[in-house]
């Protein structure tokens, strides 16, 4: 048995279904046990594209997504996929081919030091010399992919070692995980004390819920605390957008209330979230009269930016039960949900041009139940996050820490094959969707039903919106008037489309999108000056949004 | 400028042809400067023994788990030796 029939072997006892990924020279041994190898293979027309829909797969699914590219190009260009999966730990295993063994470090065709180029962003990384440790590293490689914070592993192979001959043809059984350590007694009493004395928690809700499989428990410890709560990009649909405290996102474009409610809060529980920037603005005038419980599975993330009162590193399914208990704040509670009535979005957007979040707004009420949407990255990203409403973690993709232009068209590739009963939908902008358009071509392909919203300003817009706002007007290299006509681009990869310029064209449009079988293209065009409120400037703490008055 | 602590940091990790690299990217990314190094082989040849002297103006404990966390990595253990 050749190697690479033992590497497709191995993927299957994986319980590897679906891989993504762009044949080349050095990975062609594997590409020819994948012809017959029982693994279905989704072709990409780009390896970042490939990658990409790989991590919408493994996002949407729950799974490990499995990417595969040659040497050189091939794997240069997965190399945004797996920065992007080490900053939003979206567990991935890329193989790449490389050339063979003999030929490493004399600078051959194609050649590229892959693991010294990608060491910053994977997880982990392994360049096989031997066929016979396949079995050992790939099994590592899913577990580390998947164990602790989840996060890219890279296996790169060499041309000769593809084609030599197993000593041993039998891929080992798949051991067990070790189970994390339990909770630390002490901690969850010090955790519970703070939270007993506080009369203004908030409950910070991050990524990590949804990577725990921890949002039952989440809600679970939300309705017994009854706790205002804001939420992370990563972190929208983990808790229940119907609980009457749920303030929404927090942040540089948060909602008004989450980041009122943080700055004034006695009491900060951060689960499964890391104190990014994008959500502290300001760190030192962050929560400024807050003490903090972080609860996360990396101990990386204690103490890193902000310092913990307690922190505890664990899984959050075991934490997060632990800490139910009544509080007495009910004054916090009235004054949250003051807050959140008050400073509430309006919708009365006045002439007849298309205002975004609007449409929006609309999109999200007509969507079927199982549905996901993968964003793009920019205003629209933005807006998604504010007046789109999710009701599970994975139903909404969007390049989060890394902010990865070009993310939404193939994730949404890979998220509707891992989830093919749900309608899959893309939201991106003019300027994100060139940047992988190339994947129209891969939806064609595959007859993948996704409905793209194009949302088009003919600008870089939140380039541009800063810009505007930061650099006195000059609008350096954001104007895109020149775009293509993108109704005749999806047509030419045979998805139908149109184009909607009025508010009132948008409900039909969005209907006959809405209830077209196959792929459908929607192009939005909007004023090129709609800028992204609420926004907290640089340099300020979170309580000083700019809003749409201050526009003027 | 506030005061860089300095620190010796010995590492004991699986000998694989990259782990140099993996450590010292570690080191200069998380924020650290190394002053003197020494690597050597541990007497069953799968382990290697890396012996840094690092400053820094960040917290130790943060590398300190960065490098924990390296798959490869089986030790970690840090002794403070002055303040510059």
């Amino acid at each position: 048995m050749k190697a690479t029939e033992f590497i497709v072997n191995a993927l299957r006892k994986q319980g590897v279904t679906q891989v993504f990924g762009y044949p080349g020279g050095a990975i062609m041994p594997l590409y020819d046990a994948l012809y017959d190898g029982g693994v279905a293979h989704l072709l990409a027309r780009h390896e970042q594209g490939a990658i990409m829909a790989a991590l919408g797969y493994a996002r949407a699914g729950a799974r490990v997504g499995v990417c595969i590219a040659t040497s050189g190009p091939g794997a240069t260009n997965l190399v945004t996929g797996l920065a992007e999966a080490m900053a939003d730990s979206i567990p991935v295993v890329a193989f790449t081919g490389q050339v063979p063994s003999a030929l490493i470090g004399v600078d051959t065709f194609q050649e590229v030091d892959i693991l010294g180029m990608t060491l910053s962003c994977t997880k982990h990384s392994f360049l096989v010399e031997d066929q016979n440790d396949l079995d050992r590293i790939i099994a590592e490689a899913f577990t580390i992919a998947t164990s602790g914070r989840p996060g890219p592993v890279l296996i790169d192979i060499p041309k000769d070692i593809q084609l030599a001959v197993m000593a041993n043809e039998t891929v080992s059984e798949l051991a067990e995980l070790p189970p994390l350590d339990g909770l630390v007694d002490e901690q969850v009493a010090a955790a519970r004390a703070l939270l007993h004395a506080a009369k203004k928690p908030v409950l910070y809700v991050g990524g990590g819920v949804g990577m725990a499989n921890a949002v039952p428990e989440l809600r679970e410890l939300a309705a017994a605390l009854d706790i205002p709560m804001v939420s992370t990009l990563k972190g929208i649909g983990s808790a229940d957008p119907e609980h009457p405290y749920y303030l929404g996102m927090l942040g540089m474009h948060g909602l008004k209330a989450a980041n009122l409610a943080v700055q004034e809060s006695d009491l900060l529980i951060a689960v499964g979230a890391r104190f990014d920037d994008r959500v502290t603005g300001k760190l030192d005038e962050f929560a400024p009269h807050a003490k903090v419980i972080h609860l996360d599975i990396d101990a990386c993330e204690h103490n890193k930016l902000r310092v913990a009162n307690v922190a505890i590193t664990t899984d959050l399914k075991l934490i997060l039960p632990a800490l139910k208990m009544t509080l007495d704040i009910a004054p916090w509670r009235l004054h949250s949900l003051e807050m959140k009535v008050e400073t509430a979005f309006r919708y009365d957007h006045p002439g007849i041009a298309i205002y975004a979040p609007l449409l929006l707004k609309q999109l999200s009420a007509s969507l079927p139940e199982d549905h996901l949407v993968a964003c793009d990255v920019g205003q629209h990203q933005m807006w998604t996050a504010q007046h789109m409403t999710f009701t599970q973690p994975e139903n909404l993709l969007s390049s989060a820490g890394f902010g990865t232009m070009g993310f939404g068209l193939p994730a949404a590739v890979g998220a509707a094959l891992a989830r093919p009963d749900a309608m899959p939908v893309v939201v991106t902008g003019d300027g994100s969707i060139m940047m992988n358009i190339q994947e129209l071509a891969t939806i064609n392909r595959a007859k993948l039903p996704v409905k793209i919203v194009l949302i088009d300003n003919q600008r870089l817009g939140m380039v541009r919106q800063w810009q505007t706002l930061f650099f006195d007007g000059r609008l350096s290299q954001t104007i895109l008037d020149d775009n293509p006509d993108f109704v005749a681009l999806a047509a030419a990869c045979g998805i139908p489309g149109e184009t909607v310029v009025v508010k009132e064209q948008v409900q039909p449009a969005m209907d006959r999108m809405l209830a077209s079988k196959g792929a459908y293209f929607l192009h939005v065009q909007i004023s090129e000056q709609e800028n992204v409120w609420p926004l907290v400037p640089p340099g300020v703490n979170n309580g000083e949004m700019l809003e749409r008055y201050d526009e003027c | 400028m506030s005061a860089k602590q300095v620190h010796d940091v010995v590492i004991e990790a699986t000998n694989t042809l990259e782990i140099l690299e993996r450590v010292l990217r570690v080191i200069r990314h998380r924020g650290f400067r190394i002053s003197h190094m020494n690597s050597e082989q541990m007497n069953d040849c799968n382990n290697i023994k890396i012996t840094v002297t690092v400053s820094g103006e960040r917290g130790i404990d943060l590398l300190y788990k960065q490098l924990d966390k390296l798959f490869d990595v089986s030790k970690v253990s840090v002794q403070h030796i002055t303040t510059i």
